[in-house]
């Protein structure tokens, strides 16, 4: 019995990582046949197997589409357990709100951070692309978001990032904010008073992580509105 | 201090073409839309008009005298002009909105582009002709265009795309065909117009696909393009931007002579492949030209022309990308008074 959780549990993780639509489906009805805990399905089996791609991902033998696919493989694996998770609970996760700066539309970049910080266990709210200054402030004012997330691609926009790390400020929210894109450096980062710089999704999840290092949280308890990826400690594991 | 050229940017472009001697290394700030600025339009009023992007393009000229002048908007003109839809931001470079291969079936209605009447590409074959009226003496005109995969990207929306490698590639190999076809009619009317098309490949940078996708989609179709630019007796000229360490070599295997790059090491590049390519590069457009100084920029310009000045098959001193269109004056001239003053022959940088 255990050999076999731990044969789907691989099986999961090794659909994510083969870009395998099919078999994360077909693992995943495996789990629910075998009664095996969803939530540990999709930590231990699922999310496991996206933690390989990230690292993949540094080595550089993943690139682009090899995330986006391995993302879908994931994702379908979690809509097929979603109806099993259990009602009860989770803790608090880390709420971040992420989106491209207006008057830029390449999304790319933007929806890599996204699903790694997904799969990191923080609770992810996606703006989409070429949003708004006051959409951000309005949003992360709303969820009281611990993180905000900008990015763009073009030099024309990234003084938008200064503008809303300062109308933040002005509307007293005090979310954190980690910037990235192609032409953002970390001296740029750092003149426009972001928290936090990452160069790539993976160093987003490292950077976003220890942005909440030292920061003791409440551990509310709460149902979740949703279940993202990964039961979460915080954001911090 | 001002440093005074000797010969005119197309006799020095030409002198190093023909490995004759000349006064400098070439200058070439990628000035694209920057050259709106000139007389104060915006980048729609700019990119919409082939009146208005020549005669910026002739004022910007006579402003910095810089050795190439380009002609170009966006990456995605070409597939804009084959069906996606653009949208045109008031001040700055148009962006797809929608892409024209929407599903498998749209393919049917995708043909090769008909350079004089399909899309804007009317409006740039206007400004060419208009540069190369006024200044065509004095300077090469070189309209750019966006090469097969990151004209493909932008027919299909670039993250369904590159999915495709995978999941369809008989479908990209289609996309890669017809704008492959297109590219190569959008070049025969650029040179029949008097200009020197020059070709961009961002879609395919290392950021984004890995070597072993860039040889089995990108290379094969990039070859057939600087085969065709070579029998007009043209060079080849391969613009890359992001990182492209990774990619580095397949770009010099493609048959371009000259390599554009942007994030990655100079010395690297060259250690890489200056046997085989001229270079052409680096300085941060964002960090340097938008948020530097004039101190900062030159410094910049420096350091480029002590790396790759020396290599093998020369060197180009340029921005990594494009030049942002809210570049101070001041950081422009910098950059090629630096120019002027560091890259003259023999190179002494004190």
């Amino acid at each position: 019995m255990q050999a076999e959780k731990q044969d789907i549990l691989n099986r999961l993780a090794q659909a994510v990582i083969n870009m395998d639509i099919t078999r994360a489906n077909e693992a995943a009805a495996e789990v629910i046949r075998c009664k095996i805990d969803p939530y540990e399905a999709i930590m231990d089996g699922l999310a496991k197997g996206m933690d390989k791609v990230n690292e993949l991902f540094e080595n550089e033998e993943y690139f682009v589409p090899e995330i986006l696919l391995c993302a879908d493989a994931m994702y379908a694996g979690i809509e097929v357990l979603r109806p099993y998770l259990p009602k009860e609970g989770t803790w608090n996760k880390k709420k971040v709100v992420i989106g491209v700066v207006k008057g830029d539309t390449h999304d790319i970049g933007k929806n890599l951070v996204k699903i790694m910080l997904d799969n990191a266990g923080f609770e992810m709210h996606d703006l989409g692309r070429n949003v708004p200054y006051a959409k951000f402030i309005d949003t992360a004012g709303e969820l009281k978001a611990d993180l905000v997330c900008l990015s763009t691609l073009m030099t024309t926009t990234m003084d938008g990032m200064q503008v809303i790390i300062e109308d933040l400020k002005k509307a007293g929210i005090t979310s954190r904010v980690m910037v990235g894109g192609g032409p953002i450096s970390p001296g740029f980062a750092k003149n426009i008073g972001a928290d936090g710089y990452a160069k790539n999704a993976a160093e987003a999840v490292r950077v976003a992580k220890s942005l909440f290092q030292d920061v003791h949280l409440p551990l509310t308890f709460k149902t979740p509105e949703f279940v993202s990826v990964r039961k979460n400690h915080g954001g911090v594991r | 201090m001002t440093y005074k050229d000797e010969m005119t940017p197309k006799e020095r472009m030409q002198a190093i073409l023909q490995g004759k001697a000349v006064d400098r290394l070439l200058v070439s700030p990628l000035i694209l839309n920057f050259a709106s600025r000139s007389l104060n339009m915006t980048v729609r009023e700019f990119c919409t008009s082939g009146k208005n992007m020549g005669n910026a393009n002739i004022a910007c000229f006579k402003q910095y005298r810089h050795d190439i002048v380009y002609i170009f908007s966006t990456t995605s003109t070409l597939a804009e002009a084959m069906g996606t839809k653009m949208h045109f931001p008031e001040d700055d470079a148009p962006q797809v909105e929608t892409p024209f291969i929407q599903t498998r079936e749209d393919l049917k209605k995708l043909k090769p582009v008909n350079p004089e009447k399909d899309g804007r590409l009317p409006v740039y074959l206007d400004a060419v002709k208009r540069c190369v009226d006024v200044i065509g003496k004095e300077v090469f005109i070189v309209p750019v265009i966006g090469a097969p995969f990151t004209t493909s990207a932008a027919l299909r929306g670039t993250e369904t795309f590159i999915k495709e490698l995978y999941t369809d590639p008989e479908l990209v190999h289609t996309l890669m065909k017809v704008t492959t076809q297109s590219v190569k009619n959008l070049i025969d009317a650029y040179v029949k117009a008097g200009g020197v098309p020059v070709t961009v490949e961002p879609v395919a940078t290392g950021s984004m696909i890995s070597e072993k996708h860039f040889r089995e989609f990108v290379l094969p179709y990039l070859k057939e393009v600087y085969s065709h630019i070579h029998s007009y007796n043209l060079p080849g000229v391969l613009h890359i931007c992001g990182k492209t360490k990774r990619v580095i070599q397949c770009m010099a295997e493609s048959g371009a002579d000259i390599l554009s790059i942007d994030n990655i090491d100079l010395l690297e590049a060259k250690e890489l492949v200056g046997g085989k390519v001229c270079l052409m590069g680096n300085v941060s457009p964002a960090d340097g030209m938008l948020k530097g100084n004039p101190e900062i920029i030159t410094t910049m310009v420096k350091e480029c022309i002590a790396k790759a000045s020396d290599n093998h098959r020369g060197y180009i001193v340029a921005t990594g990308c494009e030049v942002p269109i809210k570049t101070p004056n001041e950081n422009m001239v910098a950059f090629l008074e630096a120019g002027r003053q560091f890259a003259r022959l023999p190179i002494s940088l004190n």
